[in-house]
């Protein structure tokens, strides 16, 4: 039994669990900071939030000691399983009474969990055993813009697709958007395998350039030097061919010349596909959306301000984020987000990175973007280091999802993502996300401390 | 694959660009840029000024002049009000149910978390009638606030009035919010930044609905408010409401200096007004009133009012011509009617006999020996030459060019000099040009006619530098600031350019003036107060219509009393009342024999004063009519 016992804990990745223990510590120490009634003062009372908070912290800590004593195969083997149960639970929640307007709760008194949050957990591990099972993708067909080409894609992703699809829909239903985005994290796991091509990249870059014809869409400057007045869409398209140019003349002088004529023929393409999506985005902008809607992502992109109107909330997390100073205004003494002055909204889940930079000022949120970074980091570097296929893709399910979740709530907290009600991994108060986010890390650990002995 | 593999770097490069511009965002936000802070602060913080009592204003013998009273503002936070029953809030607050809604939506307006007044300047015992009842409506809350008060209803012109700031104010000093008060006129705008004290500022932290949480940083940055500094000033309120009864249905001014000081003992301006008609609410009620009134009450003709200072000018023509040893104090000049007209009298013979007499054609003769001193081939260049060193001795009586009084509004009169008539006179357009008039031309002045205007401060400034044999100091009001110190301006002595002992056969004219028979000012004698005197009676007119009506003359005295060691210098200008010694003599008089025995003997002659009705009849038509 020694033996066994040794070999369990010898593979252990122990970064990754300090970088857990702190992330936990350092969140219930906050939540109890931003919630911090004197009237109340107990660490560990059910009834606060910080005292919840431990609670599940401890379940999650059993659960993932039980997680270690598992064999890392019966996990594998058990995703399918894991994943219908929670694909159970996502059913019979929407039948549950709503709370906040949405049926995604079972309340058992004080104390509710959303299984939405495990649904990731479900994803992951299914989606980790479908294409850990799936042959490699085969003689791959160079991509193009064909009916071919995407029913090739179609006929080898329908899987993936069901996988994803179901629990998106159901987390929809209830309505919850924020983990209905979450689900998209998943493309960087396709991504890696090789699964999606590259539509991540072709993603971003449509992304930038969506953002960037909005910001400028409506606006008209005068070009300098010239004294050209133009429109912001004809800026991007100008902008576009120059671009095209300089990697046309790459082409011409880097590139061998029989390799040529595709990349022309690509460059040209995508141009095209480029300028007309542009055009695209301005009129599904102006056309389709009403101007509360347009309002939204004008906040979003820092085109207005309402700081008592729509932009409330992010006004308020702003300004409590940047009136922490470079060193913070201390322990306990945060004046707009803490429960006590109800500044900012939601400051113990979904804006709990204010608390945090308001009480620690620059120093301690870079110091949290810095500890969530190395965690993302190591996390690929984990995923890279398996010989099973199984659990590297699992790592970077577990990756993506947190950095979704990261990505989504500082972004937002600090202006440059959308409002959207996600908590930061293990540090927002919640038990169903710190439950949810505890296994996910417990399980790839034991996945990984198994990865000299599994090849599968 | 291979291919595949790299892939792992482009997902390390997106986990790291991202947390990267956080970083830089976030240190932008926290490290670089202040706007956030400050919307924290005005988000979580509650800046609440309180505001000081202003400075008491005591008069010269520590009665006060100038007081203040505790008024209540009624105000408002919308968030915290819990549904009032409008109709018994607006019974209860002493306001139309109309006016409640419109004050409180205004405030829901303004501000759903901050205070708004809803009624202004409750006095202390209506606010106690519904004190009993405020708890009844959350959200609504008293706050103390003082008004001034004026336990003596006289001097307006003097105390002046205050106002809500405007925007011109709050630009010139921030120290001004929307909705403070500021001293507009008098006193109260001269010595405002002594009066106004420092405002106090608590911190309070408060909540998203705007409730006070605590303290901000356990008060630390808290400021108390500090009362104005008090000020003594030099006016007398005894002889000022004194002097303000004499001047009861009269129009015109008094203004008494202290002449080896330079304080101002009292400046009184008739037709006058309670200044507490000016406080508070009551101000947007009386201003318009009282600027229509055709009496133009809020005038202060005492410091504004330019008139011709007639007869009591000759007594400058003497002391400048002795000065300049163009006559010596035995010049006698026959009465010769021709050159302008004269009443009759014995020859004078000698400056003090020209002065007693007030004979005309002397003064005619003794300022043309000023102005036209044969220096010059040129009768019109000697003129020129002459006018202008004239001129210079009577600036340097503190005519024209100002007495830096402490008061805001003070004119100068004005004493014409060569660039006068040689570009703007007789009218800008068409104007008498160089060399093209001689003292005949403008002979008028000699006897205070012509072009020559004094303000009533002027002419008791004179009076005060005759009692002083050549010099004055500024006149002004300040005697004392606690905590503070008077102005070196009125601790300088000014000297006029002439010397002392020409002063003396002056002064002997004015005491004739008094005691003499055959004296223009017998009613003004008050025995054994040695008053010396100079009457003054200034021809008007005024055109209606194109047409030319001769007006009844003013009457104007100035004088000063003791003759030795004075104690008051005064000048009285009753207008269009008649001669000078009629009623400005007797007037002044009365005002000196109650400063110095602070009591008047003769009672009859008190009554004339106090009966007399000398509203001129045009102005009484107006009053009729309105
Ligand atoms: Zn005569």
């Amino acid at each position: 039994m020694r033996g066994k016992s040794e070999k369990i804990w010898s593979d252990v990745d122990w970064t990754i669990v300090l970088i857990y223990l702190i992330l936990v510590s350092l969140g219930v120490s906050n939540i109890y900071s931003a919630v911090y009634n004197p009237e109340n003062p107990g660490l560990f009372n059910l009834q606060t939030e910080h005292g919840k908070q431990i609670m599940w912290i401890g379940v999650s800590m059993f659960l993932g000691l039980i997680i270690m004593f598992l064999d890392g195969s019966l996990i594998r083997q058990a995703s399918f399983w894991i994943y219908g149960v929670i694909i159970l639970m996502l059913v019979v929640v929407l039948f549950m009474p709503a709370i906040n307007g949405a049926h995604s709760w079972f309340a058992i008194g004080s104390f509710g969990i959303q299984p939405s949050e495990l649904g990731k957990l479900g994803v992951a591990l299914a989606l980790s055993a479908h294409l850990a099972n799936s042959p490699p993708a085969k003689t791959r067909m160079s991509p193009s813009i064909s009916l071919s080409y995407l029913t090739h894609l179609f006929r080898v992703n329908w899987k993936t697709l069901v996988i994803l699809g179901i629990p998106a829909i159901l987390v929809l239903l209830q309505p919850d958007a924020g983990t209905f985005i979450i689900f998209t994290s998943f493309i960087l796991v396709l991504y890696r395998e090789g699964h999606a091509g590259n539509a991540l990249l072709f993603l971003v870059i449509a992304i930038i350039i969506a953002v960037i014809t909005l910001i400028v869409a409506d606006t008209t400057f005068m070009l300098p030097f010239l004294k050209i007045k133009m429109g912001g869409k004809v800026g991007i398209v100008i902008a576009l061919l120059i671009m095209a140019l300089i990697f046309l003349l790459l082409i011409r002088y880097v590139v061998l010349k029989r390799n040529r004529p595709p990349l022309y023929r690509a460059l040209i393409g995508s141009l095209i596909v480029a300028i007309l999506f542009v055009n695209f985005i301005e009129w599904g902008y102006s056309t389709f959306l009403d101007d509360h809607q347009k309002t939204r992502i004008d906040l979003v992109l820092g085109k207005i301000e309402d700081p008592d109107g729509e932009g409330y909330n992010i006004n308020r997390a702003k300004a409590a984020i940047g009136s922490g100073g470079f060193s913070g205004k201390g322990y306990q003494q945060a004046t707009l987000a803490n429960a006590h002055q109800k500044h900012v909204p939601m400051q113990s889940t979904d804006f709990i990175f204010c608390t945090w930079s308001e009480e620690r000022g620059f120093i301690g949120s870079f110091f949290l973007v810095l500890l969530y970074t190395i965690l993302l980091i190591k996390i690929v570097s984990v995923a890279e280091r398996q010989r099973s296929t199984y659990t590297r893709i699992y790592a970077y399910c577990v990756a993506g999802i947190f950095f979704y979740h990261f990505m989504i709530n500082v972004g937002m907290a600090i202006g440059l993502a959308p409002v959207i009600g996600i908590p930061l991994p293990l540090f927002s108060y919640g038990g169903s996300q710190v439950l949810a986010f505890s296994l996910l890390l417990f399980i790839l650990i034991k996945l990984d401390s198994e990865r000299k002995i599994v090849l599968q | 694959m291979k291919n595949i593999d790299n892939r792992k770097y482009i997902i390390a490069l997106i986990f790291t660009l991202i947390p990267l511009i956080f970083i830089v965002r976030l240190f932008y936000m926290q490290v670089v840029d202040d706007k956030w802070k400050e919307r924290a602060a005005q988000i979580s913080e509650n800046k609440v000024i309180t505001y000081p009592a202003r400075g008491i204003v005591y008069d010269r013998n520590n009665t006060k002049l100038i007081a203040n009273e505790v008024y209540y503002d009624i105000e408002v936070i919308p968030n915290q009000t819990e549904n009032p029953d409008s109709v018994t809030l607006a019974g209860l607050l002493g306001i139309s149910l109309e006016e409640y809604t419109e004050q409180m939506n205004k405030a829901r307006h303004h501000s759903k978390i901050k205070s708004s007044v809803i009624v202004k300047q409750m006095p202390p015992d209506e606010f106690a009638m519904i004190a009993p009842d405020m708890y009844k409506f959350p959200g609504f809350y008293e706050v103390e606030r003082t008004l001034r008060v004026y336990p003596k209803p006289i001097a307006p012109h003097v105390l002046g009035y205050m106002s809500e700031v405007d925007s011109g104010d709050i630009k010139r000093d921030s120290w001004y919010r929307s909705g403070d008060m500021i001293g507009k006129s008098g006193i109260e705008k001269s010595y405002e930044k002594v009066l106004r004290g420092k405002k106090g500022v608590k911190y309070y932290l408060q909540d998203a609905v705007g409730r006070e949480t605590g303290r901000y940083e356990g008060g630390e940055y808290d400021t108390l408010a500090e009362q104005g500094d008090n000020i003594y000033i030099s006016l007398d309120a005894e002889l000022q409401e004194y002097g303000e009864r004499l001047m009861h249905n009269k129009r015109g001014s008094i203004v008494a200096i202290e002449p080896s000081s330079g304080e101002i003992l009292a400046m009184i301006s008739s037709p006058s007004y309670d200044p507490n008609l000016l406080v508070g609410r009551r101000l947007g009620q009386n201003f318009g009133k009282l600027q229509q009134d055709t009496l133009i009450p809020l005038y202060n003709r005492a410091a504004q009012a330019k008139y011709l200072p007639g007869s009591t000018f000759k007594l400058l023509m003497a002391l400048i011509a002795m000065q300049e040893r163009v006559i010596d104090s035995t010049a006698t000049f026959a009465c010769d009617k021709s050159l302008v007209g004269c009443h009759n009298h014995p020859t004078a013979r000698g400056v003090s006999d020209g002065v007693k007499m007030s004979c005309n054609p002397y003064f005619y003769q003794v300022t043309r020996r000023i102005i036209q001193q044969g220096k010059h081939k040129s009768h019109f260049k000697d003129a020129a030459v002459g006018l202008d060193i004239w001129a210079d001795y009577l600036y340097s009586f503190g005519l024209h060019k100002g007495l830096k009084t402490d008061l805001p509004a003070v004119e100068s009169g004005f004493i014409p000099n060569t660039d006068f008539y040689n570009n703007h006179f007789p009218s800008e357009s068409n104007p008498y040009g160089e060399f093209r008039w001689a003292f005949s031309t403008i002979y008028s002045n000699a006897i205070g006619q012509g072009e020559v205007l004094l303000t009533s401060l002027e002419l008791a400034n004179v009076a005060a530098i005759m009692a002083n044999r050549g010099w004055f100091y500024y006149p002004h009001f300040i005697r004392e600031i606690e905590g503070g110190t008077v102005p070196d301006v009125y601790k300088t002595r000014q000297h006029t350019k002439v010397d002392p002992e020409k002063f003396s056969p002056v002064i002997d004219g004015m005491w004739r003036v008094v005691h003499e028979p055959g004296g223009t000012a017998r009613r003004a004698r008050v025995d054994s107060l040695d008053i010396c005197g100079k009457t003054g009676t200034a021809e008007n007119f005024k055109i209606y219509n194109g047409k030319r009506y001769q007006l009844k003359d003013h009457s104007i005295f100035i004088a000063f009393a003791p003759r030795d060691n004075p104690k008051i210098a005064i000048s009285v200008y009753i207008e269009n009342s008649g001669f000078g010694g009629t009623w400005a003599a007797p007037i002044a008089s009365l005002m000196i024999e109650k400063y110095i025995n602070g009591d008047v003997k003769d009672k009859r002659k008190e009554d004339r004063i106090l009966e007399a009705d000398l509203m001129p009849i045009e102005i009484m038509n107006y009053k009729k009519n309105r």
